[in-house]
């Protein structure tokens, strides 16, 4: 039987609004940087809120975005915007791309200029994307609880 | 008091082992009942500089401070971070207990007075530090001490968040092999700076 590009994470991965697990970032640059985060999703793309805490419990930074636009709380600032993309790379040099991340983690690679996705171990809860442009390339790797 | 078992505890503890449980509860938000998260693993430090946090539940994590860098690997991740100790641990939690010589080393950092103990830390002396910087990430630490022996850590993130850290089968000066403190990336692990 035809096996379906990607089979979604599971029955109700399109309605899920609730991720979460770890993500690692990795910068190609002299030298190149990383950056390990836990993180909660929850929402939509057009509605949600992202929390990034380090492994040992505090936050980091809690990101809320609506479609009038975007909020960032870091530890002493809070950024506004209208992209949320924009404003998590500009607030924590982190360009994760919150609209097609949930479409990622449901299993659906939608595409996103500039990124490939490897949706590929997506049912163990893992995935990965690289972004080739703009520069500098960057891999994000994300696991999370299904 | 908490003071007293504080400065006991940082006079005569040099090395310390124990497991650890700790709860991450995250402040409910617009009428949300407040999330919790539990994870235990395994802890041991040195003084003045060194631990060890291994988390072994619900996933695989290690944090090693081993005197000049800070080391962090995920399992799952494959992936290993590293940065200079200095400007990574300034006012955490850990610097409290492993990295501060003595009382006065972490005065230079933290406001300390004897504390109440918090919710659900009945039964032990309880100490408040509050972050001398403002710009960390840290409302407030408390510990809480068994006598002089270390028994729970309770952080307050500027965020909110709080998490509850319990020790058991705490070993006071154990005598620890110096590679507990020696972080050696893993085969096919990714090393990067952070």
């Amino acid at each position: 039987c035809a096996q379906p590009a990607a089979a979604p994470a599971g029955p109700d991965a399109a309605q899920r609004t609730f991720w979460s697990g770890r993500l690692a970032l990795q910068v190609e640059g002299q030298p190149s940087r990383s950056f390990i985060a836990a993180f909660e999703l929850q929402g939509h793309a057009h509605t949600g809120s992202l929390q990034l805490s380090t492994p040992l419990g505090s936050t980091l930074a809690q990101l809320h975005w609506n479609p009038q636009g975007a909020r960032l709380h870091t530890n002493n600032t809070i950024e506004e915007a209208a992209s949320v993309d924009a404003l998590l790379e500009r607030g924590t040099g982190a360009p994760i791309p919150i609209t097609a991340l949930f479409d990622w983690l449901a299993g659906l690679p939608t595409p996103m200029d500039g990124w490939s996705t490897d949706l590929s171990a997506i049912a163990q809860g893992r995935l990965s994307a690289t972004r080739f442009s703009p520069e500098p390339q960057t891999t994000l790797r994300i696991t999370f609880e299904r | 008091d908490g003071l007293q078992s504080l400065d006991l505890f940082l006079q005569k503890t040099r090395t310390g082992q124990a497991d650890f449980t700790q709860v991450v509860t995250a402040p409910g938000k617009d009428g949300q009942a407040p999330r919790s998260k539990t994870s235990s693993g395994t802890f041991e430090f040195q003084r003045p500089g060194r631990f060890r946090f291994v988390y072994l539940k619900p996933f695989a994590q290690t944090i090693v401070a081993d005197g000049q860098r800070l080391w962090l690997y995920d399992a799952d991740l494959n992936q290993v971070t590293q940065r200079a100790q200095a400007q990574a641990l300034g006012s955490t939690p850990a610097a409290l207990l492993a990295a501060a010589p003595d009382l006065q080393a972490l005065r230079a950092e933290f406001t300390l007075q004897a504390s109440v103990a918090p919710q659900d830390g009945e039964g032990l002396d309880w100490v408040l530090a509050r972050p001398k910087s403002k710009d960390g990430q840290l409302q407030t630490v408390r510990i809480g001490f068994a006598g002089t022996q270390l028994a729970a850590l309770e952080i307050l993130d500027s965020f909110g968040q709080r998490s509850m850290i319990r020790f058991s089968q705490v070993q006071t000066n154990p005598t620890l092999p110096a590679a507990t403190f020696e972080f050696k990336p893993p085969a096919g692990a990714d090393v990067l700076r952070q």
